[in-house]
């Protein structure tokens, strides 16, 4: 009796994950039990055990929160670029190193006194030319992504050591300082972050509408309001914490904003819809008239844009360039866990952007709280590892068809 | 050619398409050895064979999934060019192939449109594959779909294909391929994982498509759905033709005897 009962808690939770907003529910569970553990139980059992005299509430104090959100950033930008391909079901291990270079060539275009705004220009354009690049020796060659972004892990390591041979960099453009550094004043952060809620809500509100006219199954009020108020609570959460701080920093609204575009790219548009596609079964996708070819190329060249962008953003918060904050540190992997962290499936066709943006924040939270207690970085590292080999397990348990035990 | 040949009773109705000396390997495969078929409007072409004979290979071909090696293709005579899979859809040939073709990952309504989403109006300034999906028209167009073919147990145009059972997802396939603009439908082995009533409601469908001048090829090893439905059949083995018959002039033997020894041993076994 006790495997059946398992297996019906497992099939709910995969049919749950199946719904819109159910893939979001493990992530957040896993973010609010982070934060419930380093926010409040630890303080909680330091004031009872004597240690402090007070309850304090670092983790979640608003100043913490910014450079949480701040140290996640770079991670999730390249999480929400390797969750096209892994939509695809490939995978792409360069992307940091694509970064690597990026950032790098930023710093010595700015160096020699191009300006700020032309460099990042260039930059992005190299960085979609060397994500197209492995693209087309996938897609037109037929060499594994795993085989050929590994050789591109290696190379573009390389290269980044050629750009900078002293592996650091300091990066004072201001256009480039700028983009960690403008703060966006409080009163328009609110108007912006009320602004994005009542979008959300009148798109609910007039898809609801459409269905009723067309005859159409719908959604229940219930599953609708507490899906508008949830997102509102956390829209209206973040922008005040910010603003208790300092503000809104114009790389999160930049961060948000390429998201937004990318997750309404591929939930609601053809090309989208095809990247889905072809994760769930490539030779239907062939089958209808699908360029898949095409499409892999286009999507690993929009990994080595959002690589460049997380370059980009990397500079401009640390100021630098250095060799290990990208090619050679631990991105990556922060990278493909945050994506698969935040629900989007190794095996393709599963996943949000969304959810990378959750995941990335996971494993900043997780690095962030570490470093608070006092955490060793070698229990970091086991941390993560295990938090990763979770998500992964839960990925591979709700896959259909694996709860009946095929 | 054999095709004139084999020709059995009254002179065939004009092909509405057509192919001559179809070849495919697969590597060392040769799995179609110059094979002619065709299929002419308001009729169905059955296509039988035994396992491995090319009748899916042939399907394919002429959906434009696989590229023939040689061959003409002939779309009321005129000659066309059948690469791709949009070569034929194009043409107005919709299939429901062998193993489904459908993405697990998405629901039902995604799959009927799959490769031809609808995109709202008035945004021409985007290209096509960057234009908003319209999927609520989507599941208006699956719902109309899944209705005509009485898919009763369907509880949501929303489920994701991937929990459905074989014979709903063998409607949903049947629907993708009907409820599309076409005249050529093709349909390889339908009723496999049907029931009794299930497959009923197939052979309605077969039949609805030929009123209404649909030319239809049918695949199947059910001898009964075959001699019910369809006006002629075509006997492939070995990945080359024996014989196009005229159904009601044939019986099941005589079709099983094709399908197994070839024309040769016919002599032999003359009844
Ligand atoms: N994609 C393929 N690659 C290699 N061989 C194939 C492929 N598809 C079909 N074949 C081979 O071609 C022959 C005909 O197969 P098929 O058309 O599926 O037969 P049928 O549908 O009549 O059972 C078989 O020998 C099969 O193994
Ligand atoms: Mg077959």
């Amino acid at each position: 009796m006790q495997p059946e009962a398992k297996m019906t808690f497992l099939d709910r939770f995969s049919a749950m994950r199946e719904t819109q907003f159910g893939a979001f529910v493990p992530v957040l569970l896993a973010l609010a039990a982070i934060w419930g553990y380093f926010g409040l139980v630890l303080p909680l059992i330091d004031l009872m055990s004597g240690e402090a005299d007070s309850f304090r509430a670092i983790f979640l104090s608003p100043r913490n929160i910014y450079n949480l959100f701040m140290q996640s950033a770079v991670i999730a930008t390249l999480a929400v670029g390797i969750t096209i391909v892994l939509l695809l079901g490939d995978i792409d291990l360069s992307a940091a190193a694509t970064a690597g270079v990026c950032a790098a060539l930023l710093g010595v275009l700015v160096l020699s006194g191009v300006p700020g705004w032309l460099a990042c220009i260039i930059v992005i354009f190299v960085g979609i030319v060397m994500g197209a690049a492995q693209g087309l020796l996938i897609a037109y060659v037929g060499i594994p992504s795993f085989v050929v972004t590994l050789a591109g892990l290696l190379g573009y390591q390389g290269l980044m050591q050629k750009i900078l041979p002293t592996g650091n960099l300091n990066v004072g453009d201001p256009f480039v300082r700028g983009i960690a550094r403008v703060l966006i004043p409080d009163l328009w952060g609110i108007v912006l972050g009320l602004a994005v809620v009542g979008m959300f809500a009148y798109a609910n509100l007039r898809k609801q509408s459409r269905r009723k006219t067309l005859g159409l199954e719908q959604d229940s009020p219930l599953a609708l309001w507490s899906q508008v108020i949830a997102f509102a609570a956390i829209v209206v959460a973040v922008v005040f914490t910010l603003n208790a701080y300092r503000s809104l920093p114009l790389l999160l609204v930049l961060l948000v904003a390429i998201t937004a575009l990318l997750g309404w790219i591929t939930t609601s548009t053809p090309y989208g819809r095809s990247l889905f596609a072809v994760g769930g079964n490539p030779e239907s996708a062939r089958r209808v008239g699908m360029k898949v070819k095409r499409l892999r190329v286009s999507a690993f060249a929009i990994v080595g844009f959002m690589a460049a962008i997380g370059g980009i953003f990397g500079a401009s918060r640390y100021g630098s360039v250095s060799y290990t904050a990208f090619a050679g540190g631990s991105l990556l992997l922060e990278a493909i866990g945050a994506a698969v962290i935040g629900g989007t499936s190794l095996f393709g066709g599963r996943g949000s952007v969304w959810n990378a943006i959750l995941g990335a924040l996971v494993i900043g939270s997780l690095g962030n709280g570490l470093d608070l207690t006092g955490a060793s970085a070698a229990d970091k590292l086991m941390v993560s590892g295990a938090i990763l080999l979770l998500a992964v397990a839960i990925d591979a348990l709700s896959r259909p068809g694996n709860g009946s035990g095929r | 050619m054999t095709f004139e040949n084999t020709m059995v009773g009254q002179a065939a109705p004009p092909a509405h398409l057509a192919v001559r000396g179809i070849q495919k390997r697969f590597g060392g495969v040769h799995a179609l050895r110059g094979v002619d078929f065709e299929v002419a409007r308001g009729e169905v072409m059955a296509l039988v064979g035994d396992n491995g004979a090319g009748k899916s290979t042939l399907m394919k071909v002429l959906a434009g999934a696989h590229l023939a090696d040689d061959g003409e293709f002939l779309l009321d005579g005129k000659p066309v060019e059948m690469s791709t899979p949009n070569d034929a859809t194009e043409l107005g040939i919709q299939i429901v192939y062998q193993d489904l073709a459908l993405c697990e990952n998405l629901d039902v309504s995604a799959n009927l449109s799959l490769g031809a989403e609808p995109v709202k109006p008035g945004w021409s300034f985007l290209p096509h594959l960057l234009r908003p999906l319209d999927d609520l028209e989507m599941e208006v167009k699956a719902k109309k779909a899944i209705d005509k073919l009485e898919v009763r147990t369907l509880q949501s145009v929303r489920a994701k294909v991937g929990g459905l059972s074989g014979g709903q997802r063998q409607a949903i396939a049947i629907a993708r391929a009907v409820g599309t603009e076409s005249s050529v439908v093709m349909l390889d082995e339908p009723t496999a994982a049907l029931g009794v009533a299930q497959t009923r409601q197939v052979l309605e469908v077969v039949k609805r498509l030929r009123e209404t001048n649909h030319a239809v090829v049918y695949i199947s090893h059910n001898m009964r759905d075959i001699f019910e439905v369809s006006d002629r059949i075509t006997v492939l083995r070995h990945g080359s033709n024996v014989a196009t018959y005229t159904t009601s002039d044939t019986n099941p033997d005589e079709i099983v005897v094709a399908m197994t020894r070839g024309l040769d041993t016919e002599n032999g076994n003359a009844a």
